[in-house]
């Protein structure tokens, strides 16, 4: 179905799926409004890891929906949309004792299921892949077709290449409609009139969709590193720690809890995070939290000891009560579009939402199977859209 | 935590003055200072082996000598730790810092904080200015200080501001006189501003005093010139200095810049005297105004803490009329040495951490945020955290450098094992 001509879209949050929506909305000739109640990549967009992987992924529709999001990154990268910005580098998942082990052992049988390429990487050959890393290290698996981008970098590539003009310091407070349907966003004392809104506002989806029940504020605090190498990832891949995986599949809920992740930049420093720290939306950082993911962090590559640490931040993940993103129209309001509840994958996960997002605005087929993020889940459980 | 100390970060005058006054008044104090000895910039102790060969104006070494007396007296109620980096407070409150001893961090939760880390020093940016062989004057001042020895070969010292003098005049003293100072204002033309100075008593006393060393050692004075490329060349600088509409070159090896000094304020927590924790800032740090009245705003500092504690009357009319002719001063001399700046060339480094240019900061939107001008930009996201180049974006931006909320720490590079390390004051 061809788009109206007409067709005019507010799109609320300007993080990596609000960018991603508008960019594919207005390349369909849709008249966009971009409006964020800061600016670009001000929320969890721009303060997360680099993680552009399915080996993190919980099994299941998250599985396999980001194996399509990774893929969709390999086809911007290729035609140009994400040049430079994407680079392919593998995932290691490692396990420091044989619980642990197990752990790992059963993630990568799910992502095999899945087709995802898994292999298993023996002490001494990851020390080689590796140097240095910690002697607690018992059993690792490759998880070789993932990637890495910077949410914030998408973000701005998607918006300079859309042209789409952003506002920002326009914080939308209410969605207006008009005989049942949204007529436009209220900014202030301003009504900007739209044919469709699309929400993707990340934890202030909540206040404007009144999902406080269904969302749930999840703080992680990060620091990053001095360069460890020269305009280079200082090591061979990305270290996910089992406790992380622990923690994406649910196997572990607890606000101490470290899911560990040591990120090499391209920059040569490294982002290590993070605290999982649930109905928390603040941004700030404390010491001892901070100190006890660097412990942790020393633990599994110790020759981070010769690294300063330059600064700490704090994200604050949108997560939804039972774990899966939010995307899809709303069940009860036509002309309102959700895509939020990302948590920590909406960099991985983040273009190709916001493209099937744009679809869904636009009345065309998504191509995949996105029926287990419907917001109508929420609706038929009794929850509020 | 009625009892425990108050925490006083910085040992330079404002912060051993605060110190001081509070320890008088018997309270306990932390005092923390990141050098190896007291003193701050201005009292910069020389390093172990060296030999003290600057010798300050007798009324500074006056001053600092009363200061240590009282430190002295109330030293039974005055802790000092040195060699320890305030690295800022976290969202929970707690002070931290970086103990280059211990090789660790530790964390603090102080009844009352004031923070007394001084000024930065500011320039406006040129080609070149990142080159080694550029230095600030500032610190050059502080190396001579410490080693006692000037750096070899030509010196050309350049900015705008009274410290170009005393560092000259140091460096002649020191038995290698620059080849020439340029000041970027022309101080004669605003004679209304240079009369309200003659009026201030010991500062152009001290200025006189400069300039006359440096007429002893044929360093001519240039006014109304300033710096505007420096380019290797062999083991000089090619240095560019325009006058009004003429341009001339010189060689030298050593090019030290200054366009005089902010409050060091970036991450530093704000001011907040009314809260459970009262924080208060003193001396340069809150405004700078140089190091007598840094040692009144010391006292100043103090006796708010105390009264908030009641155990002192609020107002301190002596320190607030010293601060008001310190300030008097600092106006006059800005006027008389003001000079409009000219946007640099596109090319001009702005972040050395990050090597941002001027034309990469001028392509940022004019209401960019915080986080787009440090993660877009990549300006303030190196290892100074934007304490250096913080003011210069703010003057060129015409507008202040949006904070980032809440406050970053660490403040300064750390250690990542000593992070790691962290040991805290509380009973968890």
């Amino acid at each position: 179905m061809p788009p109206s001509p007409s067709l005019h879209v507010a799109v609320v949050g300007t993080g990596i799926v609000g960018a991603a929506a508008a960019h594919f909305l207005a390349a369909s000739g849709a008249r966009v409004t971009l409006l964020d109640a800061t600016g670009p990549a001000a929320g969890a967009t721009g303060a997360s890891d680099g993680a552009v992987s399915v080996a993190s992924k919980r099994p299941g529709p998250m599985m396999d929906i980001a194996r399509h999001a990774r893929a969709f990154y390999v086809r911007c990268e290729a035609d140009g949309l994400f040049r430079g910005l994407f680079h392919r580098r593998s995932t290691f998942l490692v396990a420091r004792t044989p619980v642990e082990a197990e752990l790992v052992a059963q993630h990568g049988a799910d992502l095999a299921v899945a087709g995802e390429r898994v292999e298993e990487i023996g002490r001494a050959a990851l020390l080689a892949r590796i140097p240095g890393l910690g002697e607690s290290v018992c059993a690792a698996l490759e998880i070789p077709d993932d990637g890495h981008a910077l949410g914030y970098e998408i973000t701005e590539r998607l918006l300079q290449r859309s042209r789409v003009a952003i506002r920002r310091d326009a914080p939308v407070s209410e969605i207006v409609t008009q005989a049942g349907r949204a007529s436009g966003v209220a900014i202030r004392q301003e009504h900007l009139a739209a044919d469709a809104v699309l929400v993707a506002a990340g934890i202030g989806s909540s206040a404007l969709l009144g999902l406080g029940d269904i969302l749930i504020p999840r703080k992680g605090q990060m620091a990053v590193t001095d360069r460890a190498a020269a305009g280079r990832p200082a090591i061979d891949g990305h270290l996910m720690a089992a406790s992380y995986l622990a923690a994406k599949r649910g196997i572990v809920r607890d606000n101490a809890h470290i899911g560990l992740v040591i990120d090499p930049l391209m920059t040569g420093q490294f982002l290590i995070g993070g605290s999982r720290e649930d109905h928390r939306d603040d941004h700030a950082t404390d010491a001892p939290t901070i100190a006890a993911i660097l412990r942790d962090a020393l633990d599994l590559y110790p020759p981070l000891a010769e690294r300063r640490v330059l600064r700490s931040f704090a994200g604050v993940r949108t997560a939804s009560r039972d774990g899966l993103p939010i995307l899809g129209l709303h069940p009860h309001l036509p002309g309102v579009a959700i895509a939020t509840g990302f948590e920590g994958d909406g960099i991985c996960l983040g273009p190709l939402m916001g493209a099937c997002a744009a679809r869904l605005l636009l009345g065309v087929p998504a191509g995949i199977d996105l029926s287990a993020l419907s917001p109508q889940r929420f609706a038929s459980a009794g929850g509020r859209p | 935590m009625t009892d425990g100390p108050v925490l006083v970060v910085g040992g330079g005058p404002a912060g051993a003055s605060a110190a001081a006054s509070l320890a008088e008044a018997g309270l306990p104090v932390l005092l923390v200072e990141q050098r190896d000895a007291l003193g701050g910039a201005i009292h910069r102790q020389p390093a172990p082996g060296h030999a003290h060969h600057i010798r300050l104006p007798a009324r500074h070494r006056r001053n600092w000598a009363a200061l240590t007396a009282r430190l002295s007296t109330t030293a039974g109620r005055i802790e000092i730790r040195t060699r320890t980096i305030f690295l800022g407070v976290d969202g929970q409150g707690r002070f931290l810092f970086d103990d280059r001893a211990a090789e660790r961090v530790f964390a603090c939760r102080p009844r009352a904080a004031i923070i007394a880390v001084g000024a930065v020093e500011t320039i406006r940016p040129f080609p070149g200015w990142e080159r080694p062989g550029v230095m600030t004057a500032g610190g050059a001042q502080v190396l001579l200080k410490e080693t006692g020895r000037p750096p070899q070969g030509p010196i050309l010292v350049a900015g705008s501001g009274p410290l170009l003098l005393a560092v000259a005049a140091q460096l002649a003293e020191a038995g290698n006189p620059p080849v020439a100072v340029l000041e970027r204002g022309r101080p004669w033309r605003a004679p209304g501003a240079l009369a309200q100075l003659g009026l201030s008593g010991g500062l152009v006393g001290e200025g006189l005093g400069y300039l006359a060393r440096l007429a002893a050692s044929r360093v001519p004075y240039r006014t109304g010139a300033e710096v505007t490329r420096a380019e290797p060349q062999g083991d000089r600088l090619k240095v560019v200095i325009r006058t009004g509409s003429a341009e001339d070159v010189v060689q030298v090896r050593h090019l030290l810049v200054h366009d005089g000094i902010a409050p060091n304020r970036t991450g530093i927590p704000l001011p907040a005297p009314d809260a459970a924790v009262p924080v208060l800032l003193a001396g340069d740090g809150r405004e700078a105004l140089g190091a007598d009245a840094a040692i009144l705003d010391g006292r100043r500092a103090a006796m708010q803490l105390l009264a908030r504690f009641g155990r002192a009357e609020t107002t301190t009319p002596a320190e607030e009329r010293g601060l008001s002719r310190a300030r008097a001063v600092q106006t006059a001399l800005a006027q008389a040495l003001h000079a409009e700046a000219a946007p640099p060339p596109p090319e001009t480094l702005i972040c050395r951490c990050e090597g941002r240019s001027y034309a990469e900061l001028a392509a940022l939107p004019e209401d960019a945020s915080a986080r787009e001008i440090r993660l877009m930009g990549r300006f303030g996201l190196g290892a100074c955290q934007g304490r250096f180049c913080g003011p210069m974006i703010a003057a060129l931006r015409g507008r202040p450098m949006p904070a980032a909320a809440p406050p970053r720490w660490p403040l300064r590079p750390v250690s990542l094992a000593a992070l790691a390390r962290l040991t805290t004051d509380e009973t968890e």
